[in-house]
């Protein structure tokens, strides 16, 4: 078994002015999708990021105030999950709700270092 | 995380009893940043639990809400500008229990009384009321009401605008003016719930929650003994009555289905069961209304088992009285279909000849559609074929134009 990390980039839900009723059917996608991967037994954790963003760069560590990047290029929030192949990775990220939104998911292996 | 799916609108009615209680303690000058302050509570919801879910999400919200309260106090404190006199001190003690069952039913009301306030325009009442007690947005007031989103923007603004520089205060009035205030909310109710019950647009989920929230404002009303009036329990039976029949309207193909081909089987008896114990209390006093003959009316039709066992003769009576009480085209168009549906085609003429088309505006087709009714009736259907082209031609929705046609094929 692998750990990959699914990354959520995508428009922040603050800028998508959603009512509660498009809220609420929103986060029964997430729900159902979270509950697919826990009924299939692929392990996943995660968490979720706010808007906000500081940024240091270069050499005198200038500190900067977000956001850096278009509002829809925003990394929202990651999952961990555990898969054999990137493609079964691929295969979960199937149901992830916000496509419709413009959201994409991108997938990194987890580097494990062997001694 | 918990597999227990989300309450029903649990976010929309959570925000709409939110937005009650801050303004009772910010005030209604503070609207706007309520609104905004209660949407950013959602956002952050939505963000967190779309990872890690709560488990549960009622009291996540609530919580929530208690610490938007704390933000808000510090915010308003700093600012320290266009805060006016607090109604409440900021102490935790006094934030618990404006979060009590009660508490928040009683700004809720306050909220629907602001809404129904003179100052504002019929139109602007009923966008205000769908925005700030039943949590819905431009977007949804726009698909709901069948206006341009722009329009609806305007009325809120209106609205909002009225509410502050009039002073109008955040609580139910009393003395004289609670009386007219009072009728003014069952009409909004009554409206918002015809807004949902008699449109035939495509939208059939905002349509629903058009009805849904009527229904739940005219129960937050009956849980309040000063309020309990028989004209009130007459417009929930009302409510009750139409409701059950929601589902059976309109096939899964989106075609309108009539009276006569619903299937009644699927009529929601629990609803049917509400609205009989309500018309049961409405009938307790003496005082008559509007609501109590179209609840009479309504519920004529549901205790039929089959469209053939209407009692017509009983509804041509409710009818007649309804009539006598307040004088309308539409009360005088729907006796000349009763008429019609007892035979008595002389006096559903006679109506019919009484009524302008102009009256009627955009529904003058309804006009011709029963005009159309009478000639088949008569079996005159040359006549009858005319009447559904004219109705056709007046017809301003695709759902209705559609069943006018299939009729003309039959």
């Amino acid at each position: 078994m692998k750990e990959f990390m699914m990354i959520f980039v995508g428009t922040s839900y603050e800028e998508l002015g959603l009512s509660p009723e498009q809220m609420q059917a929103r986060m029964g996608k997430w729900f159902a999708w979270s509950n697919k991967m826990e009924s299939q037994g692929i392990a996943h954790r995660g968490e979720a990021l706010h808007d906000a963003v500081k940024r240091i760069s270069g050499p005198d560590r200038v500190v900067g105030d977000g956001p850096f990047v278009e509002s829809k290029e925003l990394v929202g929030g990651y999952y961990i999950v555990k898969a054999e192949t990137v493609e079964d990775v691929v295969e979960i990220a199937q149901d992830f709700p916000d496509y419709d939104l413009g959201s994409s998911v991108e997938i990194r292996e987890i580097m494990v270092f062997d001694q | 995380m918990s597999d227990e799916p989300l309450v029903e609108h649990l976010f929309r009615h959570q925000f709409g009893k939110m937005v009650s209680v801050l303004t009772r303690i910010f005030g209604l000058s503070n609207l706007e940043m309520i609104e905004d302050a209660v949407q950013d509570t959602f956002v952050n919801a939505l963000t967190k639990w779309r990872i890690q879910a709560p488990d549960d999400p009622e009291a996540w919200l609530m919580q929530a809400a208690k610490n938007r309260m704390v933000d808000l106090f510090r915010k308003t404190k700093a600012e320290n500008k266009h805060t006016e006199q607090l109604y409440y001190s900021p102490g935790a003690h006094h934030l618990n229990e404006l979060l009590l069952d009660h508490e928040i039913e009683d700004a809720q009301l306050r909220m629907i009384f602001v809404a129904c306030h003179p100052a504002l325009k019929p139109e602007e009442q009923i966008a205000f009321a769908l925005r700030s007690i039943a949590g819905f947005n431009i977007k949804e007031i726009a698909v709901g009401l069948l206006l341009p989103e722009e329009t609806v923007k305007k009325r809120l603004q209106r609205a909002r605008k009225k509410v502050v520089d009039q002073g109008i205060e955040f609580a139910v009035p009393s003395g004289a003016e609670l009386l007219p205030r009072f009728n003014r909310v069952m009409d909004v109710i009554y409206i918002i719930f015809n807004e949902g019950f008699q449109s035939t647009h495509q939208a059939q989920i905002i349509k629903k929650d058009l009805c849904g929230e009527a229904l739940r404002l005219c129960q937050l009303l009956l849980k309040r003994d000063e309020m309990r009036s028989s004209k009130l329990y007459a417009l929930f039976a009302l409510l009750c009555f139409h409701s059950s029949r929601l589902d059976t309207k309109i096939s899964p193909e989106g075609e309108l289905i009539d009276l006569e081909h619903q299937d009644r089987t699927q009529w929601f008896w629990p609803l049917i069961k509400l609205g009989n114990e309500a018309m049961n209390k409405a009938m307790e006093r003496d005082e008559l209304s509007t609501y109590y003959f179209e609840a009479a009316i309504a519920g004529e039709h549901i205790k039929a088992r089959t469209f053939a066992e209407t009692d017509w003769d009983q509804i041509a009576h409710w009818y007649a009285c309804l009539l006598e009480w307040h004088d309308h085209d539409i009360y005088r168009l729907n006796l000349a279909y009763v008429h019609i549906q007892q035979g008595n085609f002389a006096n559903a003429e006679r109506l019919l000849l009484q009524i302008p088309p102009k009256n009627l505006a955009d529904r003058q087709y309804l006009l011709f559609g029963t005009w159309a009714e009478l000639h088949k009736a008569k079996g005159d259907h040359q006549k009858a074929n005319a009447s559904l082209k004219e109705a056709i031609e007046a017809v301003t929705n695709d759902v209705e134009r559609r069943y006018l046609r299939g009729k003309l094929r039959g």
